[in-house]
This record gives C-alpha cells, sequence and structure tokens, in this order.
C-alpha cells in the first residue's frame, strides 16, 4: 500500500506542534487556488482544447504536460486532475507537523470511505472502471494503486474479498454491512456500515483534549449530523417505519438527536422536513434550495445542499487562528473543491451542457 | 498557538523574578536615598541591568525565530515577498533596544 498520507512520514521538518513554518506556506499556496474570475474564463471557452489551453495558464499546466502526449480529451484532462491534487496533498503531508498530519488524516479518512462507496456502486450498477474512476478521490490513505487494485474487480462481492484480503481497515464493516445487504436487498447497510466505521474510527483519533482537536471534533459532529439528516430524508421518502429507520441512526452527531431523527423521519413532505430541522445550522442552506426542490423533487437537491454547507465550513477554518490546524484543513478542502469544479467544467464541455447551467453546477465560487 | 507548557513556565520566571528583583532593587533605592550607598545597590543595579538586556534579548530571540520560520514557508511559496519578510524580521530588535534603553536608565 502507498498512501499518500504516510509517504512523507520520514521529514520531519518542523517540531510536532509548530504551525509556523506550514502555515505561512499554505497562506501562499491559497493565494494560487483559483478565483471567481478564471472559473468564469474556464466557463467560457469554446470546447475542451480552449479549456485545456486556459488551465495550461495555471498550477495544473505541469500536471496537464504529463498526459496530453496520450491525447486532449476529458479522460486526460480528469487524469491530470488526479495527479494534481495526489501531487498537491503529497507536497502540503511533507511540510505539516505531526498534529496537523494526524488531523487531516482522519479528516481525509472520509475519502476512503467516498471512494470504496463510489467503487461499490459503480459495479452495483456495472458502470466501468474509466466512468467510476473519474469520481474518484484519491487523497485519504488508500492511494490510486489501491483503487486501480478494487477497481479492476468484476462485482461488489469481489471488491469486498480483494478489501478483506489486503487487511484494509474498512474490510469487517464491508463484510458486515454486505451479509446484511444480502438478507434485505438493500444497498444502503453496506453503505451505512461504512459511514458507521468512519464516525467510530475518526471519533477515536480526535479524542484528545486540545483545542485543535476539540475544533476538528465539531466539525466531525456537524458531518455525522448531516449523514444522519441524509440518512432520515432517504427512510422518510421511502415511509420506512420508526423503528427500522433507527437502525440506521448515527451516534456521535450534536446537532441531530434521535427524538428529532424520529420527528424528521415521520414528517410527511420537504416542509415538515425543513420545520423540524429549523433549529438545526444547516436549516438555511436547506431552505435556500426549497424552492429548487419544488422544481425538482429529488432528496440530491438537499444532499448537494447539504456538503456544499460542510465545505464551506471547511473552507471557513482559514479565519481561524493562524497558529491552528484550520489552516490546512482548509486548504486542503478548498483545493478538492477547486478540483471537483474543474472536473464540472470538463464534463461540461465534453456533453456540451449550457454555461448558464455549467455555472449553477459549481460550487463555491 | 502557545504551547501552554511553555507559558507556563514564562509565567513561573516572570513571578519569581517579580518576587525577589523588584524588592531587592526597591531595597536598593531605599539604601540609596538614605545616602547608604553600599556595595549592594551597585551589585543590585548590575543584574537588574543585566536581566533586561537579557531577558529582551531572549524574548526577541524567540520572537525572530517564530517570524523566521513563518517567513521561510512563506518566501517558499511566493518568493516576491522578501523586503516584506525582512522587516518583520527585523521588527523584533525594537524589544532589544527598549531593553538596552532600560539598562541604561538602570546604571544612569
Amino acid at each position: 500500500m502507498s498512501p499518500v498520507i504516510a509517504q512523507k512520514e520520514k521529514l520531519p521538518i518542523v517540531g510536532p506542534r509548530d504551525y509556523g513554518y506550514p502555515n505561512a506556506r499554505l497562506r501562499g499556496m491559497r493565494s494560487r487556488l483559483l478565483k471567481a474570475e478564471a472559473f468564469e474564463h474556464l466557463i467560457a471557452t469554446g470546447g475542451m482544447h480552449q479549456l485545456i489551453q486556459e488551465l495550461m495558464r495555471t498550477e495544473y499546466a505541469s500536471d496537464l504536460e504529463e498526459v496530453l502526449i496520450h491525447g486532449r480529451g476529458a479522460a486526460e484532462v480528469s487524469d491530470a486532475l488526479q495527479r494534481h491534487l495526489i501531487r498537491i496533498h503529497e507536497k502540503v503531508f511533507g511540510f505539516l507537523n505531526q498534529e496537523a498530519k494526524d488531523i487531516c488524516a482522519t479528516m481525509l479518512g472520509r475519502w476512503d470511505v467516498f471512494n470504496i462507496k463510489t467503487i461499490l456502486r459503480g459495479k452495483l450498477y456495472g458502470l466501468g472502471s474509466a466512468e467510476i474512476s473519474g469520481n474518484l478521490m484519491p487523497v485519504g490513505a488508500l492511494g490510486s494503486v489501491d483503487l486501480a487494485g478494487l477497481l479492476a474487480q468484476s462485482d461488489v462481492s469481489g471488491v469486498i474479498d480483494t478489501a478483506s484480503t489486503w487487511e484494509l481497515p474498512q474490510a469487517p464493516a464491508l463484510r458486515d454491512g454486505y451479509e446484511k445487504y444480502q438478507a434485505t436487498g438493500n444497498f444502503v447497510d453496506v453503505e451505512l456500515a461504512l459511514d458507521r466505521y468512519y464516525a467510530g474510527w475518526a471519533g477515536s483519533r480526535l479524542a484528545r483534549r486540545n483545542s485543535n482537536y476539540a475544533m476538528i471534533r465539531k466539525l466531525l459532529c456537524a458531518q455525522i449530523d448531516i449523514l444522519n439528516t441524509v440518512t432520515a430524508f432517504r427512510a422518510s421518502r421511502d415511509r420506512l417505519s420508526l423503528e427500522a429507520a433507527k437502525e440506521y441512526f448515527l451516534s456521535g452527531g450534536d446537532g441531530i438527536s434521535v427524538s428529532l431523527f424520529g420527528q424528521l423521519v415521520a414528517a410527511s413532505d420537504a416542509g415538515g422536513l425543513l420545520e423540524a430541522l429549523r433549529s438545526t445550522p444547516f436549516s438555511a442552506a436547506l431552505e435556500g434550495v426549497a424552492s429548487q426542490y419544488a422544481e425538482d423533487p429529488s432528496i440530491v437537491v438537499f444532499e448537494r445542499a447539504l456538503e456544499d454547507y460542510f465545505t464551506r465550513k471547511m473552507v471557513a477554518l482559514s479565519s481561524t487562528d493562524s497558529l491552528g490546524v484550520g489552516i490546512p484543513l482548509a486548504y486542503l478542502w478548498g483545493k478538492q473543491n477547486e478540483v471537483t469544479n474543474i472536473r464540472i467544467i470538463t464534463k461540461a464541455k465534453e456533453v456540451g451542457i449550457p454555461l448558464e447551467r455549467t455555472r449553477r453546477e459549481l460550487i463555491l465560487v | 498557538m502557545i504551547d501552554k507548557r511553555l507559558a507556563r513556565k514564562v509565567f513561573g520566571i516572570v513571578v519569581f523574578l517579580s518576587a525577589w528583583l523588584v524588592p531587592a532593587l526597591a531595597f536598593a533605592e531605599e539604601a540609596a536615598a538614605a545616602g547608604d550607598a553600599s556595595w549592594q545597590v551597585a551589585v543590585g543595579k548590575a543584574v537588574a541591568a543585566g536581566l533586561a538586556m537579557g531577558l529582551s534579548a531572549l524574548a526577541a530571540g524567540y520572537a525572530q525565530a517564530k517570524i523566521g520560520s513563518a517567513g521561510a514557508g512563506a518566501l517558499a511559496e511566493r518568493p516576491e515577498l522578501p523586503i516584506w519578510i525582512i522587516v518583520l524580521q527585523a521588527l523584533p530588535e525594537i524589544i532589544v533596544l527598549l531593553g538596552f534603553v532600560s539598562a541604561i536608565m538602570i546604571n544612569g
């Protein structure tokens, strides 16, 4: 296994809790993140060729140069974006102090869960490896080689068997979830087993008495609340009984209690759900997309709003203690968001989505 | 973020010095006023001047180490900033200058 996170362990260029050097460097790197005008230029480009030309004027140039010998299509751009993301994460982990490395690795662990889920869903619906690979974020402990190994499997059980053979930490959760899935036929069982694993794993790694850990614990709680809210939305849509839905409740959050979760599951429509969520911090984010939900009554609208809310929270960490772990996390999330946006623009250019719709799809610009 | 252990040590040193040096200086001043200028006054002044200079130099060194480390980080990513980093790096020298002035005033 060659995890991004573990690669640079042997370069202790700063003290275990020295944030002066890494945070100053990250602030410098942050100034090179693409601004709204740069995205506007990318959206306004006439096609893939112009998009690549525009990207060659940015930090992505060196990664694009490496892949452009294979072609000038969306697949090559996607490959370059992934290379860039891995390179930047390796670079950041190369100069972070030990505490920041631990905390960032814990928060990036969610991408391992995301990647495994994406591969499993892809295999479940019979998607091709190239299509699945384009949506992966290889920035957690599972590197691109590990993900390629999982992707090479032919079906869901093959992926789970490979994870077990490699003794991945997520393997026991995957096996439990898969057993349940075989009994119920509901794939959510596998996904929730992974979420439960992540909540427990991250919670135990962040259980230290220190202001940096305390700040990130709150974010983990927010993440668990978001997962519970999405589960409640799905349970309400599928008219699940309260007893059945409570099986899916994840403990560890601080905004969604079991009783509130019950209220959400029992809500009969979107209005009831939003009313029940009024006391939560992400209520405004959900109400902001209520009109969009009225036009397109899909839970994905709310899921996307909650994901944006969480990204916003992570990026806002840049205005916390300038000698704390918020700066590295804000930068890493800002970079991931930037790559996601460029991926959206690339897809839009590939399939010819109108400019206005592409603009709407972008996150946090 | 300030290391709590370091903060406790600095606080302890400050309390220790306040408890021992301030009364010593007060006594020295009293003795001088009474015209009893003995060797203790001279020693007290010398110790106080040394501490004023030494502690301010230590504080400036600590500040410069932090600024230098952050400056190196900033320069690694933004090579166009060296002038600003040098200006920031030089600012804590004022602390040493103030310590120097205090030392002169104590001996004056």
